[in-house]
C-alpha cells in the first residue's frame, strides 16, 4: 500500500517542486516573510495583551506612541502585494535563468503599479463634487492585491524573458562597463512588458469592473482564499505536509506552493480587520499553522522528543532524545527525521501523521468555542518555543493553555509507538536473542592499525 | 550479504547539529538512518553488520585518523561491502564518505561506494574517479525510496557479479 500511495504522490510532488512558477510564488512570499515578521514584533509592542506594558509605555514615550510604531507594521502588512510582486518577480526571473533577475523584478514591480489605481476619488460631506487626489492606496497594495501581484510577476518575468531569449535587446559596442550594457539590453523587453500591461489597465477601466484588481480579486483570490477559510482546510494542509515527509519529501516545500499565499492572505484580512476595528474572521493564519499545529517541527515531534528524553529505556532513544529537545523547543526536528529515523519508517507513521491533524482539530474547537481568541494576523518565527508563541499569536494566556493541552495529547499519540521502537532498540542493544560474537566488542579504542 | 553502514551522527541517531563533535563509534548493526535501508537491504539477503560514525566537525578536524581508522574498523568486520552514506546533501558528510569509501577501496580487498545527491558537486567530482558515488535526492527531495532501489541493485551487482553491472553502475553511478 505504501508503495502504491508513494507512486501517487511522487509525481505530485515532483510537478509541484518543480513548477518554475509555484517555486517563485512559494520562495517570493518566503522573501517577505522577514519583513512580516519585523512588522509583526512592532504591532504586538503596540497592541501588547499586557495592559501594565502598554500604560508603562505611554507614561514613558507619552499618548500617542503606538502611531509611530505603526508605521512599520503598515508598512509590512499594507503593501503586502507591492513587495510580493517584487520578490515574486525576482524569484521567477532566477527560475527562468535570467542573469539580470533585479531587472526582471523592477519590471514586475512597475507593471503592477501601471495597473493599480493612481488616483483616489473621495466624496466630501458638503461638497458639491468629489474631490480627488493622486497617489496610490493602501487597499490595493495589501492584501485585496496579492494574487493580481502573484500573477503580473510571472506574466511581465514571462514576457520580460521572452523578449530577451528572442533577442528583442539593444546591443552596445564592446567596451561599454556591463552596468549600462545590461540595462540598455532591458529597454525594449521592459518596454514591452510595460505596454502590454498598460493596454490591459485601459481595456479594464472600460468594464464594468474597472480596475484589474476588482476582477482579479473577485474571480480568482475570492474564490481561493475562500477554500481557505473551509474547516477543513488546515486539516488537509497538515496532512498532506507530514504525509510527504514520510517518504522522505520535505512536505511544506511542496504544499507551500499552493497553500502559502491562501495562508499570507488568511494572515494580513484579520490585521486588516483589527486595524479598521472589525472582527477578525480568519482561523487558518500562519500564526495559527506554525503554533497551533506543529510544536518541535513537521510532525509535531516535540512530544516525542520529550517522551524520548525522560521515558526511554534504551540508550538510542534517551540519547537521541536528550540531544534533540534544545533543537526541538524551537521547531527543529531534523537530528529525529533521520536518526530515529522517521522517514521511511513505517511504524512512526500513524502518529507523525496524525499528531499534527489532531492538533489541528483541537486548535479548531478550541477557536470556536471560544476557549482561546482567534489568532492574530501577527507573523512570529517559526522558532518561536511553545507557551511564549501561543499567548502572542493570541494575545491571551489561553492561547499557552490549549499549546500544553495540545503537547499532552501529542505526548499521549506518541507513546504507544515509542513503546514499541523502544523496546525493538533495547532488545537490539542487550543482544536479546542473538549470540555474542566479536562484533558485540568493536571499539576504535583498541583498533590496531596496519 | 554483511553490510558495513559509515554515517555521520545525524544519520546515526547520535544528535544533530548539536552534537557534531562526537567521537569514532562502533556499534554492532544497524543504528539510527539503518532502519530506512532494511526493508530494501531484506530484498537482497543484505544484514547491517555493523554502524560506523563520527561527528561532522570531529572528522574535519581529525580527518587523516577517520579515514585510517574507519578502514581498520572495515578489515576487522570484514564486511561483503561497505555503505559510506546516504549523505543526503549534507556536506561534510559527503566528504567524510567519500574519501573513507576511495581509501577501503585503495587500501584492502573489501568492496565500497558511497551515496550522494548531486549538491555534493566538488566532492563527487574530486573522488568519482575513486570510488563509486551513487546518486540519491537532497534533503527532503523527491526519489529517496528510488535510489535505495538502485542502490540494493548495485550492491547486489558487485558482491554477486552480475552481467549487467556496467549499464546498472552508469545509470546509478555518477
Amino acid at each position: 500500500m505504501m508503495q502504491k500511495l508513494e507512486k501517487i504522490l511522487m509525481p505530485i510532488a515532483n510537478v509541484l517542486s518543480r513548477n518554475k512558477i509555484l517555486i517563485a510564488i512559494r520562495d517570493g512570499f518566503l522573501v517577505t516573510v522577514p519583513i512580516t515578521i519585523v512588522g509583526s514584533i512592532f504591532l504586538l509592542i503596540s497592541n501588547f495583551p499586557l495592559e501594565g506594558f502598554l500604560n508603562l509605555m505611554t507614561s514613558i514615550f507619552g499618548a500617542g506612541w503606538d502611531a509611530y510604531l505603526g508605521r512599520v507594521s503598515a508598512i509590512a502588512f499594507d503593501c503586502v502585494a507591492l513587495l510580493g510582486v517584487l520578490s515574486i518577480g525576482y524569484c521567477y526571473a532566477r527560475e527562468k535563468g535570467l542573469e539580470n533577475r533585479i531587472g526582471g523584478a523592477v519590471v514586475a514591480l512597475v507593471c503592477f503599479l501601471i495597473i493599480t489605481p493612481q488616483k483616489t476619488v473621495v466624496e466630501l460631506e458638503g461638497a458639491a463634487e468629489a474631490a480627488s487626489f493622486s497617489g496610490f492606496q493602501f487597499t490595493f497594495l495589501g492584501t485585496a492585491g496579492m494574487f493580481l501581484a502573484m500573477l503580473t510577476a510571472i506574466v511581465s518575468v514571462e514576457i520580460y524573458a521572452w523578449a530577451i531569449r528572442k533577442k528583442l535587446i539593444i546591443r552596445l559596442p564592446d567596451g561599454v562597463p556591463p552596468m549600462v550594457m545590461e540595462s540598455f539590453a532591458s529597454l525594449i523587453p521592459s518596454a514591452i512588458a510595460m505596454t502590454i500591461f498598460f493596454v490591459v489597465g485601459i481595456i479594464f477601466d472600460h468594464t464594468s469592473f474597472e480596475y484589474v484588481h476588482y476582477f482579479i480579486y473577485k474571480v480568482l483570490q475570492t474564490p481561493l482564499v475562500g477554500l481557505g477559510k473551509l474547516s477543513g482546510f488546515e486539516v488537509i494542509y497538515q496532512f498532506l505536509s507530514t504525509l510527504f515527509w514520510f517518504f522522505g519529501i520535505n512536505g511544506p516545500a511542496v504544499t507551500n506552493t499552493i497553500f502559502s499565499p491562501i495562508h499570507k492572505v488568511l494572515t494580513v484580512e484579520n490585521y486588516e480587520a483589527a486595524q479598521a476595528g472589525l472582527e477578525m474572521t480568519n482561523i487558518f493564519t500562519a500564526g495559527f499553522s506554525d503554533f497551533f499545529c506543529n510544536f518541535g517541527g513537521g510532525g509535531s515531534t516535540l512530544g516525542l522528543v520529550i517522551i524520548m528524553a525522560f521515558l526511554g529505556k534504551s540508550n538510542r532513544m534517551k540519547t537521541l532524545g536528550r540531544l534533540s529537545l534544545p533543537a526541538g523547543i524551537f521547531g527543529i526536528n531534523e537530528p529525529l527525521i533521520f536518526g530515529l529515523p522517521i522517514v521511511l519508517n513505517p511504524l512512526m507513521a500513524v502518529p507523525f501523521i496524525l499528531t499534527p491533524v489532531v492538533n489541528t482539530i483541537i486548535g479548531y474547537l478550541a477557536t470556536i468555542t471560544g476557549i482561546m481568541p482567534i489568532t492574530l494576523g501577527v507573523q512570529l518565527p517559526w522558532t518561536c518555543p511553545i507557551v511564549f508563541s501561543g499567548f502572542l499569536v493570541t494575545g491571551s494566556v489561553m492561547g499557552s493553555v490549549v499549546q500544553i493541552v495540545m503537547l499532552i495529547v501529542d505526548i499521549l499519540i506518541y507513546y504507544p509507538f515509542f513503546k514499541l521502537l523502544d523496546k525493538r532498540y533495547l532488545e537490539e542493544e542487550s543482544a536479546a536473542g542473538g549470540e555474542e560474537d566479536e562484533l558485540d566488542s568493536l571499539s576504535f579504542d583498541d583498533l590496531e592499525l596496519d | 550479504m554483511k553490510v558495513v553502514l559509515i554515517f555521520d551522527q545525524g544519520l546515526a541517531g547520535a544528535g544533530g547539529k548539536s552534537n557534531p563533535n562526537v567521537g569514532l563509534t562502533a556499534v554492532k548493526g544497524g543504528v539510527g538512518s539503518a532502519l530506512m535501508l532494511e526493508p530494501h537491504f531484506e530484498k537482497i539477503g543484505a544484514q547491517v553488520a555493523a554502524t560506523l560514525y563520527c561527528g561532522n566537525e570531529y572528522f574535519l578536524h581529525n580527518e587523516e585518523e577517520v579515514v585510517t581508522k574507519m578502514t581498520a574498523m572495515v578489515k576487522k568486520v570484514k564486511p561483503d561491502f561497505v555503505l559510506c552514506g546516504p549523505c543526503f546533501n549534507y556536506p561534510d558528510y559527503a566528504r567524510m564518505a567519500a574519501m573513507i569509501s576511495a581509501n577501503i577501496l585503495q587500501n584492502t580487498e573489501f568492496k565500497s561506494c558511497a551515496m550522494m545527491s548531486v549538491e555534493n558537486a566538488e566532492t563527487i567530482e574530486a573522488y568519482k574517479d575513486k570510488t563509486p558515488i551513487l546518486k540519491m535526492p537532497k534533503k527532503g527531495g523527491t526519489g529517496l525510496n528510488d535510489s535505495f532501489a538502485d542502490l540494493c541493485e548495485f550492491m547486489k551487482g558487485i558482491v554477486e557479479g552480475s552481467g549487467e553491472l556496467e549499464a546498472v553502475r552508469n545509470r546509478v553511478c555518477y
